[in-house]
């Protein structure tokens, strides 16, 4: 992997407005929104979490999905427009290709992280240790690897003109079904175990489990685990049918 | 082949073959390329130019055949910067500047050109700055011929290079190019241009269905479709007495005035005045490249 490489291809990322606005601001704009929505201060979930902070989790779950979804898709466009072409001219390798755009999904998550949590802790009052900050935020930003490999596989298979449509849909479905929108705590109990399947609801988790007592964190491990697994061999798969077709 | 005659050529390539289903887009190909050559590759679209092109540039996994660049394999010589491609679809990207692109790609090569080198050389040190997109068709093809030259490579590979260009672009990127090959640079480009092949390729190599119908300088290209062309007014000629002249494969004949298609003119010409010395109106016409281009690659249709 190239230094020089993923530093530039930051730069576009950061770039591009539509980063910004949808992947960056977007999720603190709706935490403020729903907090102040839902006058939800003070209150607290019954496992402990105050409603505040749990709002600011999954706006952070939001944020950090949406980035490298749009990261990795951005595959498609440079496969279609030739650009990947261009790089197959240079000693750049297939395999460090993919590794540099899954280095960037990881970095393109993290703005969106911290800005929310930012937010929270110094409009709302979300309040934890300086220990529990470091954890839930490096939790989250750690279990972004599942959406970095989604966006990858979206990368590799759709075209450019499908890709924007599927990133859409999944972005809807993952925060639908996965405890974004509705949170888990109020959800009915069939949409409590679609969520259970969902790698958005496991993330939320794990950027949880610093502050309620009890996570279930072996089983967030195990199915976050199987996601990465199972995309992984995806994208390998179709990254091997790729390049023997050269 | 042995090791020595590969590292003798800049390019072999070998009993080259490419199908795609039932199409042999490349059907057998076999050429060498001498270090310092400037070889246009020239066939109507379909013949397998691009595809020779990409399985030069490792883009492509022939069928059957083998590949030497400099002695190395394709993607060898493309790790190691001894190839330099200027590819006809390569986009650009919309949101870098010039110099971002062009330093990305140097960054990635390991002994590449300074960028501002590079974008001198294809004379766009003044669009370093420019968003990509903000580029006219003339200047993105600097761009990637500054892309292909960052490598400082010793075998330049264009495919149509001056495809969106218009002629006082064409013309200079083809000094620019003329200063490249003079330090003794091989460049293979394919092009449609006929008078850019005629003009700045040292050797001619025509293509069709796949094979290469025609190999050598442009001079010799012409002579492989017919020579010369004689016309004369012969009074009193009939065609089948012009036809037994020496050097003459075709006569056609409108009253007194004659065409001879010759493999020898002068042979021709000679026989011609003995026989009828009142014959006036001569002249003798090289076939141009353009003849030469259509006749055989018209040769095909009929064949087909």
């Amino acid at each position: 992997m190239n230094a020089r490489f993923l530093a530039l291809e930051v730069r576009r990322a950061v770039r591009n407005t539509r980063y910004l606005m949808f992947t960056v601001i977007m999720p603190t704009v709706m935490f403020l929104l729903f907090v102040n929505l839902y006058g939800a201060k003070g209150q607290v979930f019954p496992n402990g979490l105050p409603v505040t902070t749990s709002l600011m989790l999954n706006m952070a779950v939001f944020g950090l999905m949406s980035a490298p979804l749009a990261a990795g898709a951005r595959i498609a466009v440079e496969r279609s427009s030739g650009w990947q072409r261009q790089l197959r001219l240079t000693p750049l390798s297939s395999l460090g290709y993919v590794l540099t755009k899954g280095a960037l999904g990881m970095v393109v998550a993290l703005p969106g992280i911290l800005l929310v949590m930012v937010v929270g802790a110094l409009f709302e009052d979300v309040r934890m240790s300086a220990v529990q900050w470091v954890e839930v935020a490096g939790g989250l930003w750690l279990a972004t690897l599942p959406f970095v490999l989604i966006g990858i596989v979206i990368g590799l298979l759709a075209t450019a003109d499908g890709m924007q449509a599927l990133t859409g849909v999944l972005s809807m479905a993952f925060g639908l079904l996965g405890g974004i929108w509705i949170p888990a705590e109020v959800a009915p109990g069939w949409l409590s175990a679609v969520m259970h399947v969902m790698p958005t609801y496991w993330v939320k988790l794990v950027g949880q489990a610093p502050l309620v007592g009890g996570a279930d964190l072996g089983t967030a491990v195990l199915v976050l685990g199987a996601w990465v697994l199972g995309l992984g061999l995806v994208a390998a798969k179709r990254f091997q049918t790729d390049t023997a077709r050269v | 082949m042995t090791r020595t005659t590969a590292l003798r050529t800049a390019v072999t390539l070998t009993g080259l073959h490419k199908s795609y289903g039932e199409v042999h887009a490349v059907d057998g190909v076999d050429l060498d390329i001498a270090p310092g050559e400037v070889v246009a590759l020239l066939g109507p679209n379909g013949a397998g130019k691009s595809t020779t092109v990409d399985m030069l540039l490792g883009l492509t996994a022939p069928d059957r055949g083998d590949i030497s660049v400099f002695g190395q394999s394709p993607r060898d010589a493309v790790v190691s910067g001894t190839i330099g491609a200027m590819l006809q679809s390569g986009s650009l990207l919309d949101d870098a500047t010039v110099a971002e692109t062009v330093g990305l790609v140097a960054a990635l090569h390991r002994e590449p050109l300074p960028v501002a080198e590079a974008l001198a050389k294809a004379d766009i040190a003044d669009l370093a700055n420019r968003r990509c997109t903000k580029l006219s068709g003339g200047q993105k093809q600097r761009v990637r011929f500054a892309l292909a030259l960052v490598c400082d490579p010793d075998l330049l590979v264009l495919d149509e290079p001056t495809v969106a260009m218009d002629v006082e672009t064409r013309r200079q990127f083809w000094r620019g190019m003329r200063e490249y090959t003079d330090s003794g640079r091989t460049v293979l480009f394919a092009t449609h241009y006929l008078e850019e092949a005629q003009e700045y390729a040292d050797r001619v190599v025509l293509m069709r269905s796949g094979r290469i119908v025609a190999d050598g300088s442009v001079a010799e290209v012409r002579a492989t479709v017919s020579g010369r062309t004689l016309r004369a007014v012969v009074p009193g000629a009939t065609a089948g007495a012009l036809g037994e002249l020496p050097g003459v494969q075709a006569v056609e004949l409108r009253g007194d005035s004659a065409a001879l298609a010759c493999s020898d003119s002068d042979a021709a010409l000679r026989a011609l005045l003995v026989l009828w010395p009142a014959a006036h109106d001569i002249e003798i016409a090289a076939v141009g490249l353009e003849d030469a281009f259509l006749a055989l690659t018209a040769s095909s249709e009929e064949t087909k």
